[in-house]
């Protein structure tokens, strides 16, 4: 019995941290900002805030407009550049499994792009794509093609955005991706091989139905990660041109924290929680049943 | 009775002189003591040149906290709602203390003022005073005169040959500087896309800052000010564009404000072809480089001008300068007509940047000290004139613009005259009564983003001038009932000082 009960204790003792941790640093931020979200709190002239009830909430799902087009360009941006950083991670894995000269070269470069910190590739890519200095411009203008408006063309800016975060976070996709690829049974191709199977055949049959697990996890991450883009958008274009590149993320960091309106901030902060969860479980449970 | 009195006496007389010290700059004694100085980038060479200094006069240490432009407000804020005194004094922009001031966030200047003394108070341009004020109470220490001023190239504008070419063209001789945006425009469109200074390379009718979020509304500010309204002491009528004052309506859906929005629409296409990647900094590096022939911005690209080593400029010389381009007619807001008549309307864009000293600082003595230890006369004078290159500081008190001094402007690299030009151009701008001062109410930054949001759009030619003014009024007027719409009108009326 004393055992037991020292055993319970220790338990516990064990525990205690991660759960002090967890509390203070996790629970205790999330419901105060849900609390926050039901309060009016501009703290820039506002010592205290004010309980508002759902006005926060009914005045950003119904009045304000900048947040649907703020959510509108995140969504997009997220289903382009995973479907496209898992096109050309799954390429680049299923390349780089099969054995060649120079192979580990390539696999060290296309690691690059994902060790620099977010922020430094943003002003490193919008040097680069200065319409009138950048050496993207500078090189079309050498080889006779016009300069492209990178990041002052409405239409244009949105990709571009897309286009450096592909260059960022496809190496994830392939890392991920080209592991599993190392890690599939031989035995299983070695049959196929025996039975005539084609390259196409193999892929679709054998490796794909294999790693598709793994696809699942790593297009969840990227989702949740790319629903959270900042620092592209801080760092390239600001949001613009007109707004044209504002992600949800950034529209929340210029209520909030800009704008110190915290009750709103909070209010969009829990909206944008409970979008990403929903796209999240309504994407494992389609993609589980696939499986 | 008399040892009391003697003795109460000399306790008095020592606090008088201590606090007398502080302001005069004589030896104080801060051994030991540390103060947390935050400024933003460009600043840093003014706390550079002084920091060493006033850590040896006074033994107290500076620790300087340097953060970008786009991160500063929110490293203000998160001190003024945390009150955990990260910092003692901090620059910011002027603009900005309708919320910091209007917030109660920092500490008032006046019994300082009187406790510890200024040095030379007089010696501050008007203008900048009216910036440092808040609700009838000073709250912020001048540190810099802020306004856009009309650049142009001289080699340009001033060729005989040109100006014949423009008569036959247009009709008219214009003005040196541009007397008003019709002239800008059409300067503008004849000095557009061909090599008028014979360097090689093509050069462009106007540039100015367009890139969204880095300061692009206070170009649209310097025509809206010419369109929506006449000069004259701040009333609803006169020198008042942003709100009519009586009933707090929004005025950027008037036919002045679109005016404002169709003519900066129209002089994109006599623009570089990155105009809409201008940001402040790309702006002045690209007019320094000789790329247009007018220009809009505040006093740093007269001093970039001077430096071709430093900041490539190869305009050294070439460049004239004016107060801003006034018009032909305004928009009466209240008869809700245009009255034409030729004007001009000067405009304090972004004011200055101030130095305040939030409530949370236990160090009041030393932020002050350090403060009026920089930005006194004589100091002050080396950080505006160009001797420590580029600071951000542009001349705010009357003595920078002495002729007694011009030769410290010479050593700033600055020709004479030249340098009495721009001079010139500055204090006309920072002396006049009638200036209109920025948005100075609570939220200011959130207006200004939605009309920089609503610009952008306009700039990028995705929204008719119509359309943006209407979006921009509907933005303001949530703005408005989001703050109270009665403190609101009552804070703007202060900063009118109709209250």
């Amino acid at each position: 019995m004393k055992y037991a009960y020292r055993k319970h204790v220790i338990k516990w003792f064990f525990l205690l941290p991660c759960l002090a941790y967890l509390i203070v640093m996790a629970i205790f931020p999330l419901t105060w900002s849900l609390r926050l979200s039901f309060t009016k709190w501009l703290a820039t002239i506002m010592e205290n805030p004010e309980w508002t009830g759902i006005t926060n909430f009914r005045d950003i799902l119904f009045k304000d407009p900048r947040f649907w087009s703020a959510l509108w360009f995140t969504v997009r941006f997220v289903f382009l550049t995973v479907v496209i950083q898992l096109g050309i991670g799954l390429g680049l894995a299923h390349l780089l499994h099969n054995n060649f000269r120079g192979r580990n070269f390539f696999r060290v470069l296309f690691l690059i792009p994902m060790a620099c910190p977010p922020i430094a590739v943003a002003f490193l890519w919008k040097m680069m794509l200065h319409p009138d200095i950048g050496i993207i411009n500078t090189a079309l203008q050498t080889i006779g093609l016009a300069k492209v408006k990178w990041t002052t063309s409405v239409v244009v800016a949105p990709f571009t955005i897309v286009m450096v975060d592909v260059w960022e976070w496809t190496p994830f996709m392939f890392l991920v991706l080209f592991a599993a690829f190392q890690a599939l049974p031989v035995e299983i191709y070695d049959a196929a091989a025996v039975d005539g199977a084609s390259n196409f055949q193999v892929f679709r049959k054998i490796t794909f139905p294999l790693v598709a697990p793994i696809i699942v996890t790593i297009v969840l991450i990227r989702i949740i990660d790319a629903f959270k883009l900042f620092e592209l958008i801080f760092g390239i274009t600001s949001a613009g041109p007109a707004n044209a590149t504002e992600a949800l993320s950034f529209y929340v960091y210029l209520t909030g924290i800009k704008w110190m309106n915290l009750g709103k901030g909070s209010a969009m902060s829990w909206i944008f929680l409970l979008i990403v969860l929903g796209i999240s479980l309504i994407l494992l449970s389609r993609l589980r049943k696939k499986i | 009775m008399y040892k009391r009195l003697i003795f109460v006496s000399l306790i008095s007389f020592c606090l008088l002189l201590s606090t007398a010290l502080v302001a005069t700059g004589e030896k104080v004694d801060f051994t030991g003591r540390t103060i947390a100085v935050m400024v933003e980038g460009t600043h840093v060479p003014v706390v550079d040149a002084w920091k060493p200094l006033w850590e040896r006069e006074t033994g107290g240490k500076i620790n300087v906290i340097v953060v970008p432009y786009a991160g500063l407000s929110d490293k203000l804020w998160i001190e003024f709602t945390s009150k955990t005194g990260t910092f003692d004094t901090a620059a910011i922009p002027s603009s900005w203390l309708g919320d910091v001031a209007g917030g109660g966030h920092v500490v008032e200047l006046d019994p300082l003022f009187t406790k510890y003394g200024y040095p030379d108070w007089d010696d501050i341009l008007p203008a900048i005073k009216v910036i440092t004020r808040w609700a009838g109470k000073t709250v912020a220490f001048p540190y810099d005169g802020d306004n856009h001023m009309t650049y142009y190239r001289k080699d340009a504008l001033e060729v005989p040959e040109y100006q014949e070419k423009f008569k036959q063209k247009y009709g008219y001789d214009y003005h040196l500087p541009p007397k008003d945006w019709t002239e800008v425009r059409d300067i503008s469109e004849f000095f557009n896309g061909w090599d008028w200074d014979n360097d090689g390379e093509i050069e462009y009718g106007c540039a100015f800052i367009a890139q969204q979020k880095t300061q692009a509304m206070w170009e649209i500010l310097n025509l809206v000010a010419q369109y929506a309204t006449k000069a004259g002491p701040p009333s609803n009528t006169t020198s008042n564009i942003f709100f009519d004052a009586d009933t707090m309506e929004p005025l950027c859906n008037t036919p002045g404000w679109i005016e404002a929005f169709t003519r900066l629409q129209e002089l994109t296409k006599f623009a570089p072809p990155g105009l809409l990647g201008y940001g402040y900094a790309e702006f002045r590096y690209a007019y320094v480089s000789g790329i247009a022939a007018l220009g809009f911005d505040w006093g740093d690209v007269g001093i970039m001008e001077q430096y071709p080593d430093e900041y490539g400029s190869k305009v050294k010389g070439k460049l004239g300068y004016g107060p801003l381009p006034g018009a032909r007619k305004y928009w009466d807001h209240l008869n809700k007509k245009w009255v034409q008549e030729d004007h001009q309307v000067n405009f304090l864009n972004f004011g200055g940047w101030v130095w305040i000293i939030p409530k949370a600082t236990k160090n009041v003595d030393m932020a002050y000290h350090w403060v009026t230890y920089i930005t006194n006369p004589d100091r002050s004078l080396l950080d505006a004139c160009g001797i420590h290159g580029y600071t951000g500081v542009n001349p705010y008190r009357k003595s920078h613009f002495d002729p007694g001094v011009l030769g410290l402007w010479e050593r700033g690299g600055w020709d004479p005259n030249a340098a009495k030009g721009y001079q010139k151009a500055i204090v006309d701008i920072l002396t006049d009564p009638y200036a209109v001062t920025d948005l100075r109410i609570p939220g200011g930054e959130k207006y200004y983003d939605a009309l920089d949001t609503r610009l952008a759009g306009v700039l990028a030619l995705t929204t008719t001038p119509e359309d943006a003014c209407a979006a921009l009024y509907d933005d303001w007027v949530r703005i408005t009932d989001e703050y109270g719409k009665e403190d609101q009108q009552r804070y703007y009326r202060q900063s009118l000082g109709l209250e």
